[in-house]
């Protein structure tokens, strides 16, 4: 593999890592910055943001734990942020699925018309889908963020998910079809496996936005039961002041599930596709 | 074809639960938020049917004109500059240079970390008094250069964008699972017949990744017209509301109790974005019939 | 064709359902219970100074009860969030049991209609005498009181002596000639003279800096006066001045609270305004500033001096309710909150300021700033309130849109002006 470098590559090598560098250091700055932050007191994080603290505060952590019953709230976060990611990702490849595979009258008004969602301001929706969450007899509990998070999500995810549908040759399908292939097979045994990138990739999104969402988490319910973490973070918000690095403590402790999951589970599943596309 | 054509029960199975869904958290909520706009309603009184008053009223009002100019602003730093940027950082990942799976975890990263704390970081950043910018320019020199970034109306709507920007993750993830399914045969047939990386990006990676882009950049203009959340946390809209935006108005008519007024934002916001979204996915599709004609 | 009547059906269930979201939500369970259950959405929860009283509180008052009565908390942490939680309720048909509202002309509304419960008559009596004066009638809109008063604000004018005597002042001035004075020896000992802020959803220090200047020359009743009264440009031209040669913080035009009460409590600046919440908070993260801290007067060019800045913050609603036991109920529970005594326990413990009247237990150690703010709540020469008190909250949010703008050197005093009466729809 070993061809020798023209200078002008060489130039090319550098500029590239420059680039990734810069990107690099913009976009670890925050986790870093969020990290030493929540080590200090809130004195020192409003007077000197940059500097290390004087004295590492540990008892952020404790307050952050103890203020906002983060433990109780995981399991309800994990809870609500798997189920709507599941609901969500299955409600979305099927409709995908039919919208760039099947040739019929309305289809593009019907995708059109799902697109569309992605530019519904969502705070517009308060006063709709409290009534609505009402009706459905669903208030305070964990459902009713699971069934929201999922159905605000579908615009987008149908829109990524039909991409990675549409590129899909057709081939492929046109000669499983002549073997026999159901249409319901056709959906699991071809296009299901074939768009895995974009099903993982909008997967990770809704779980995301789950996993971050506040405005409807605090609207839909109301005992500790059904509440999410969150809330537990706005805790340390209250009317005049902000407890900033306690704040910071338990953001960090949240969002080490999120990193979990983004490196765990969507690395090994695209590695797994991608070794599979070399070999097929 | 005749049994990949006349499946209607199996369109209509796969489309239902979808759209159910879909009526009940969209089309339904959003017939709503138009009923609305066309009412004088404070949330607490019975609602008065006004007709186009809150329309008018929003379009005298220069500061939502501002909002608007602003969104527009917004839509297209975003399709423009963030997704090209994360484009071109797909393109170079997916060659698995020295380091990739770190890189490409570490770039998504801001996405996980909540706008809250990303928004007081660059808060810090921009400041006049202690921000790392200023500093900056302190000790190599150029004091004469420092601002009050979030506090001049020139500086301010570049600043709160920028930011925004650099973050590239949300549209590289997306990207880089569509040039990551390019098959490596492709390339290799490329590198045979001696074509170097430029060319085999051009020619192989970005026609194959073309329907993806499009999705992309689809998204960026809607995030940049309904864009709300780093503006309200980093400037609210100041100073002298220059960065004001769409969804700030709406959440401050919200606020007020406007909810008419607050919902003819709304309304305004989908049918432009509509309007635009349609133009491109037109536009893109016509490219699309004309280049398949050719071939 | 079978296709057609679906889609025909699924039209009409989609045309017909909006109707049914417009008018439905409005339908409220009352179970036949023994136990009247009031639930109560609060923002007192987490790290908010009064957090820890107001659940004992309702720990006693539920034990109290027990069988009859139960107030079911429901903590509703982020200012905004609960805002939104108490206006989307109430739009959708479902006013909360028990609430706590910001008393401002928006939140006023809630009046509208017969949503609460009106306590106009049960103030009459003795219950009524509890309250310092004012503070029902501030309450009051058309004859009705629908709301109790609750938590009061205080927010004078914060100053560091050892910056002032660093500079060389030993005592705050009392004019407004020694107020300029000041600020410049401040200046030339290197100590920027005030906090102020354009930020924020209200550009709180530098609204509460412009509702004093107000008062100092517009006197007590000076937010009954229309904006087109000379009084506002006289007071803005002041502001402006305050933004101008150094006087403030080069960060100050687009700040929010956090920036201008670090820089206060960084020293870095020697005057600033603030109620007494902050108390607690700079005395943790600045003991040398707290310790520092003395409060004042603004000494003004106006008629009216020794004046301060005091509204009332929160008050306590409830649900209207046709049923006597549940009225009797909610009633019973605002006459605890509202006790003297357990006013007292909540004051002491948050350095909160109360509607309530109450004596100082004899032998309890008053923290000395909360002393200090009770002193002079009773030496002011009058109390006039702020602008947000009188102004819608998208109002009071282009008061920091204007400000930035004048600041910016954009816009005079005038236009200014302009800008807050065009929001105003004066």
């Amino acid at each position: 593999m070993s061809i020798p470098k023209t200078p002008s590559q060489h130039l090319l090598t550098t500029l590239k890592w420059i680039f990734l560098g810069t990107f690099l250091f913009v976009t670890f700055v925050p986790l870093i910055w969020l990290v030493i932050s929540s080590f200090k007191t809130n004195f020192e994080f409003q007077t000197q943001p940059f500097s290390l603290p004087a004295q590492w505060q540990f008892q952020n952590y404790v307050n952050a734990v103890r203020t906002s019953q983060l433990h109780i709230l995981f399991f309800n976060s994990v809870f609500v942020a798997v189920l709507a990611t599941g609901l969500n990702i299955l409600v979305s490849s099927m409709a995908a699925f039919v919208l760039s595979r099947e040739q019929f009258k309305y289809r593009n008004i019907i995708l059109n018309t799902m697109v569309a969602g992605v530019l519904v301001p969502i705070i517009s929706l308060m006063v709709p889908y409290f009534r609505l969450i009402r009706i459905l007899q669903l208030y305070d509990t964990l459902f009713a963020l699971v069934v929201v998070y999922s159905a605000v999500n579908i615009p987008i995810s149908v829109f990524l998910i039909h991409g990675f549908m549409t590129g899909i040759p057709k081939e492929l399908e046109e000669s499983a079809s002549m073997d026999g292939c159901s249409f319901v097979q056709r959906f699991t045994k071809i296009i299901f496996p074939l768009s895995q990138m974009g099903l993982v990739t909008s997967g990770t999104f809704v779980f995301l936005y789950s996993w971050n969402e506040f405005i409807y988490a605090l609207l839909m319910t109301s005992s500790i039961s059904a509440r999410t973490l969150q809330l537990g973070i706005r805790f340390f918000r209250s009317q005049f002041l902000t407890d900033f690095t306690s704040m910071y403590a338990a953001i960090v402790i949240t969002i080490i599930p999120s990193i979990l999951v983004y490196v765990f589970f969507h690395e090994k599943i695209i590695q797994g596709l991608t070794s599979g596309a070399v070999k097929g | 074809m005749k049994q990949l054509n006349k499946n209607w029960k199996g369109i209509g199975l796969f489309l239902l639960p979808a759209g159910v869904l879909y009526s009940l958290f969209f089309i339904i909520p959003l017939g709503f938020v138009f009923y609305v706009s066309l009412q004088s309603w404070n949330g607490i009184s019975a609602m008065e049917f006004i007709g186009l008053t809150n329309y008018r009223n929003l379009f005298q009002n220069p500061t939502f004109i501002l909002g608007i100019r602003n969104n527009f602003i917004w839509a297209m730093a975003l399709a423009f500059i963030q997704v090209p940027l994360a484009a071109l950082i797909a393109m170079i990942l997916t060659r698995k240079p020295r380091g990739w799976r770190f890189l490409r975890t570490v770039y998504f990263l801001p996405n996980v970390i909540s706008q809250v704390a990303i928004a007081m970081l660059w808060i810090s950043i921009y400041n006049a008094e202690y921000g790392a910018i200023n500093q900056f320019l302190t000790m190599i020199g150029l004091e004469d250069l420092t601002q009050n970034w979030l506090g001049q109306i020139e500086t301010a709507l570049p600043a709160v964008i920028i930011q925004q920007v650099l973050y590239i993750g949300y549209f590289m993830i997306i990207l880089l699972a569509a040039t990551m399914s390019i098959p490596e045969s492709f390339y290799e047939a490329a590198q045979l017949d001696g074509a170097n990386v430029f060319q085999q990006d051009w020619y192989i990676t970005l026609p194959m990744i073309k329907s993806i882009m499009v999705v992309c950049m689809t998204l960026a203009i809607s995030y940049g017209l309904r864009h709300f959340e780093a503006t309200f946390l980093m400037t609210n809209g100041g100073p002298a509301n220059s960065t004001m935006v769409m969804g700030l108005h709406l959440y401050r008519r919200t606020s007020s109790l406007d909810y008419g007024q607050a919902n003819a934002v709304g309304t305004t916001l989908i049918l432009v974005g509509g309007t635009i979204i349609v133009v491109i996915r037109r536009l893109f599709s016509r490219r699309d019939k004309a280049a398949d004609a050719v071939q | 064709m079978r296709l057609n009547k679906t889609v025909a059906i699924l039209l009409g269930v989609l045309l017909l359902a909006p109707a049914l979201l417009i008018a439905g939500g409005g339908q409220q369970a009352a179970p036949e219970q023994r136990e009247i259950v009031l639930n109560w959405p609060t923002i007192w929860v987490g790290q908010d100074a009064k957090a820890t009283v107001v659940e004992q509180l309702v720990n006693e008052f539920n034990q109290a009860n027990a069988g009859q009565i139960r107030i079911n908390m429901q903590p509703s942490p982020d200012y905004d969030g609960y805002r939104d939680l108490i206006n989307t309720s109430i739009a959708a048909g479902q006013v909360p049991d028990l609430f706590v509202f910001n008393v401002d002309p928006t939140q006023f509304q809630y009046y509208d209609g017969d949503l609460l419960m009106d306590f106009t008559d049960d103030l009459k009596g003795p219950w009524g005498n509890r309250f310092v004066d004012g503070a029902i009638q501030a309450s009051t809109r058309n004859g009705r009181v629908k709301s109790v008063p609750f938590e009061s604000a205080l927010t004078p004018i914060w100053y560091n002596t050892a910056l002032f005597e660093r500079a060389g002042i030993s005592q705050f001035p009392t004019t407004n000639a020694g107020f300029w004075e000041a600020a410049e020896k401040l200046k030339a000992a290197g100590i920027v003279p005030m906090s102020h802020m354009t930020g924020g959803t209200n550009a709180w220090t530098s609204m509460l800096w412009y509702s004093h200047i107000v008062a100092n020359i517009g006197g007590p009743d000076v937010w009954s006066k229309p904006l087109s009264d000379p009084v506002f440009v006289q007071a803005a031209e002041i502001l402006l001045r305050m933004y101008q040669d150094g006087n403030t913080t080069r960060d100050a035009v687009g700040a929010d609270a956090g920036v201008s009460g670090g820089h206060y409590q960084a020293q870095n600046t020697a005057m600033f305004i603030n109620g007494p919440w902050y108390i607690g908070n700079i005395r943790t993260n600045s003991p040398e500033a707290y310790a520092n801290t003395r409060l004042a007067a603004f000494p003004g060019p106006g008629n009216y001096q020794g004046g301060q800045i005091g509204f009332l913050l929160s008050n306590l609603a409830a649900a209207n309710t046709n049923d006597p036991a549940r009225r009797a109920a909610v009633i019973k529970f605002m006459q605890w909150m509202t006790e003297p005594a357990n006013v007292a326990r909540l004051s002491l413990d948050s350095g909160a300021l109360f509607t309530i009247r109450f004596d100082i237990p004899p032998g309890t150690e008053v923290d000395p700033l909360q002393q200090m703010f009770l002193e002079i709540n009773s030496s002011a020469t009058f109390i006039a309130e702020h602008f947000q008190a009188n102004f819608p909250a998208d109002v009071v949010a282009e008061f920091g849109q204007a400000l930035g703008s004048m600041a910016l050197g954009r816009s005079t005093p005038q236009q200014f002006i302009a800008q807050i009466r065009a929001a105003a729809g004066q």
